[in-house]
């Protein structure tokens, strides 16, 4: 059996290994073998950062080849694409928060942030299913932008890839998160969902 | 971000660990009693975790000034009997090398494992150095797990190794290894705890004689061969061979996980005879030379060097030497860097005659990489090493005038990004503690330069090169970023910051009062986020003769937000009437916080990263950044 395969590509600081630790658990809970692996050398000091997840299925190591994820979730816009046209199956979903992190050399002024339409005709040259919502702005909504990796989570359970019920998601994330941020996390878990549901996948010139 | 499941006590649990969590758990299950460590990507959370399971288990863990000084605390504990870890990145090794070249020629009593956490592809080093040369010229066993339940069970073996044989054992970890996560059984914990006595018979030279202590050559080979004896049979080897099979695999440590992916996806999994070698130095050579013995073509997957190729090839000019042998060394697998599932499955392939495994979209990546930026590294919101930059630049300016007339010497830390733009205010940068040292080197020959150095780095590795500069009378000037901990690599404490390890108090002992103790003249303190009162510390410091220190003292801002959190301080904001557009806060200041909006050509603060230092507000110009009212 095939693992399914997912790669989180984000910024340091935004949450994306706690989003993989989640998920690591959850599959633990539904029995499924699970390896995930992460990069994040310099992490905190703004730098790119990505995991990878393999669940299911008859595998050793964490690490996905080009081409294979099943999903992408990309907690920044630019990153979503870097890892995206690199790791993603044709055809794959690509679940993207459109919030952008500009990195110190756009802001110093010395390279642009390439617009929107340009990054995700990238990201369609590998797939169609591009999701891409304000990710951040529902997190704000529920309490707390740090809960931006929780609203993403949302977002993954509620298009139905993931290989284990949504009720051991939140389970996961009720043990393992303090319980006095717990209403803004199922909160914002909520909203993920919600923005999965009401969206439609957006090609970059519609 | 640590697991509490680790410090279970519940055998045959599984639960998810990582890698370095695992090598922590393993060395609790083997109960042991001393363990130290100097923080280090990728083996910091390998004390991380043991500082918080120590206690309950009756063991000490210790955050060492270095890595020597580590290995001597656990050796300490090990000639006394109790069983001790030290753990280190792979070029921390090369600080303790002294210690452990005598302790594996002395040997050990209570055993003594070493983890080094190994960087293939340098994802946080300066060097991809492979530790295994350094186990073969310290004669000491290696053992390279393959994932997380094996670095446990390899970790908790190695104590017994060690103890069996009298030599420290060391345990490899790479950084995916130590880095990954999954199921691992939980074992039980040992928790007998030996009398600690010191072996006189074993250590002591007024008991054991000049000769008999010191002259042990021989009895270190005598003791690999029976450490190469018991990895004949080890049971963290695995030698599939059926007979017949032309094509041999070997995959060393975490190189088997991608090894056996690969045979499954491409459907070879028993086609090809396999070795799944944990025991890489001394090599096995009777359960090598099975699979060599039976295949034409052989090849060897193993993280940086050809270190097992190598023994291999001297191996089979004995017992197969028309066997071809494919690895780093032959062309077929790149000679550096790390190896990873598609370099393992395209080898595979290729060596079956198959199709690619998998096909990158090498062309799409080419455009993506052209159109997107790279995402340099950057010093964090509010971080106080960006106004420390700041000031000594603006005074290097003030007092020299022209900013390459002095070389400025960075070291090992955060600061290291004082290099990157806008600051762009740091020339070398080499190993910890160097700053001080090449810079009096630089002064003997009449070039002006500057050492940068942390505070962890300064009681790492600083003051003996600081004793020197004042002892040989250089005319050096040192800049001490002190943002009190060790930020880089997860925030540990340091002896400055009033506690140890595992969380008791601890005398602060104060970088300015060791600077004065080792005879510096000239020491400041400043508060980095006035930039006045540290420019002007940062003139008097060039302006002195002889070696002076100015140290920059505010805590890590991001240490600062989590001790603060949920509040802040209020944020600031740019005051769009004032702002003329100049740039400056951006162009030689640069906080992430700070942005540029296009529409109104201003600039502007993004208020959930603003962290409230106000810094930015004495770079402006034109006093158009404020604080938020509240």
């Amino acid at each position: 059996m095939e693992p399914f395969r997912l790669v989180i590509a984000g910024v340091g600081g935004q949450g994306t290994l706690l989003a993989s630790r989640l998920l690591a658990e959850a599959a633990m809970k539904s029995g499924l073998s699970v390896k995930i692996g992460e990069t994040y050398g310099m992490a905190q000091r703004g730098g790119p950062v990505m995991s990878h997840a393999q669940i299911g299925g008859e595998v050793s190591s964490p690490v996905i080849c080009p081409g294979e994820a099943d999903v992408l979730l990309g907690f920044e816009e630019a990153e979503a694409v870097r890892r995206g046209v690199t790791y993603l199956k044709g055809s794959g979903l690509a679940l993207v928060n459109r919030r952008r992190s500009p990195p110190a050399e756009v802001v110093s002024g010395m390279v642009e942030y390439p617009s929107r339409d340009r990054l995700m005709s990238l990201l369609s040259e590998v797939t169609p299913n591009i999701v891409s919502f304000d990710a951040t702005a529902l997190a704000e909504e529920a309490g707390d932008p740090i809960a931006t990796n929780i609203v993403m989570l949302g977002a993954l359970v509620a298009s139905g890839c993931l290989p284990f019920p949504e009720s051991t998601v939140i389970d996961v994330i009720e043990e393992s998160v303090p319980e006095r941020y717990h209403a803004t996390n199922l909160k914002a878990f909520e909203l993920g969902k919600r923005a999965f549901r009401g969206s439609r996948t957006v090609s970059p010139n519609a | 971000m640590l697991s509490h499941s680790v410090a279970l006590d519940e055998p045959r649990k599984a639960v998810l660990l990582m890698g370095n969590e695992a090598i922590a758990r393993g060395a609790i299950e083997a109960g042991v009693s001393v363990a130290a460590s100097y923080p280090g990507t990728p083996a910091s959370e390998i004390g991380d975790t043991l500082c918080r399971m120590a206690g309950r288990f009756g063991a000490h863990f210790e955050w060492s000034s270095n890595e020597k000084v580590a290995f001597e605390v656990a050796f300490g504990a090990s000639m006394c009997n109790q069983r001790s870890l030290v753990s280190m990145k792979h070029v921390g090794l090369n600080v303790a090398l002294d210690i452990l070249n005598l302790a594996s020629l002395r040997g050990v009593k209570g055993g003594l494992v070493l983890v080094s956490a190994d960087d293939p592809s340098q994802h946080s080093s300066g060097q991809e150095q492979d530790n295994r040369w350094l186990a073969k010229i310290n004669c000491i066993p290696v053992l390279e797990p393959s994932n997380p339940q094996d670095a446990k069970d390899c970790t908790r073996y190695a104590f017994e190794l060690s103890e069996k044989v009298r030599l420290p054992v060391m345990v490899r970890t790479v950084t995916r290894l130590s880095h990954m996560r999954s199921d691992v059984t939980l074992g039980p914990i040992e928790r007998q705890r030996r009398k600690a006595e010191f072996d006189w018979e074993g250590f002591s030279y007024r008991v054991a004689g000049f000769e008999r202590l010191f002259r042990r050559e021989k009895e270190l080979n005598e003791k690999l061969d029976r450490v190469q004896g018991e990895f004949e049979g080890s049971v963290f080897n695995g030698l599939k061979i059926d007979g017949g099979e032309s094509l041999g695999v070997i995959g060393v440590g975490f190189s088997f996980s991608y090894a056996i992916d690969a045979l499954r996806k491409l459907g070879l999994e028993n086609k090809l005879a396999r070795l799944k070698l944990m025991t890489s130095h001394p090599l096995p050579t009777r359960l090598v030379s099975r699979l060599l013995k039976g295949v034409d073509q052989l090849m060897i997957f193993e993280e940086v060097d050809p270190f097992v190729e190598l023994h291999v090839k001297a191996l089979a000019k004995d017992v197969n030497p028309s066997l071809e042998i494919c690895g780093r060394m032959s062309g077929h697998l790149p000679k550096e860097g790390e190896l990873g599932p598609m370099i393992v499955g395209d080898a595979l392939a290729k060596l079956s005659g198959m199709g690619r495994p998998c096909v990158p979209r090498l062309e799409l990546d080419a455009r993506v990489r052209q159109t997107l930026f790279d995402r340099m590294l950057t010093l964090c919101a509010g971080c106080p090493h960006r106004a420390t930059v700041y000031a000594l630049k603006e005074s290097v300016k003030k007092v020299k005038g022209d900013l390459r007339s002095v070389v400025v010497n960075g070291d090992i830390g955060c600061y290291g990004l004082a290099h990157a733009p806008p600051l762009s205010f740091e020339d070398t940068y080499f190993c910890m503690g160097a700053s001080v040292g090449v810079s009096q080197g630089m002064s003997q020959v009449g070039v002006d330069s500057i050492a940068f150095i942390g505070d962890g780095t300064f009681f790492h590795a600083g003051i003996p090169a600081l004793i020197n500069a004042v002892y040989n009378r250089h005319n050096i000037k040192v800049v001490v970023a002190d943002n009190q901990t060790i930020a880089m690599t997860g925030f540990q404490p340091h002896p400055e910051s009033g506690r140890t390890a595992m969380g008791s108090e601890a005398k602060r002992i104060m970088i300015e009062d060791v600077a004065k103790a080792c005879g510096v003249d000239s020491v400041e303190v400043i508060d980095p986020y006035d930039l006045d009162e540290a420019e002007d510390a940062f003139t008097r410091m060039l302006k002195t003769d002889g070696v002076a220190m100015v140290v920059a003292r505010r805590m890590c801002a991001t240490e600062a937000v989590r001790e603060m959190r949920p509040r802040r301080p209020a944020p600031f904001r740019v005051d769009p009437e004032l702002c003329i557009g100049c740039k400056l806060c951006l162009s030689a200041f640069g906080c992430p916080s700070l942005s540029w909006v296009d529409d109104d050509a201003k600039a502007s603060i993004d208020e959930t990263l603003c962290m409230g230092c106000g810094v930015c507000s004495q770079v402006c110009p034109q006093e158009a950044i404020g604080r938020v009212a509240k």
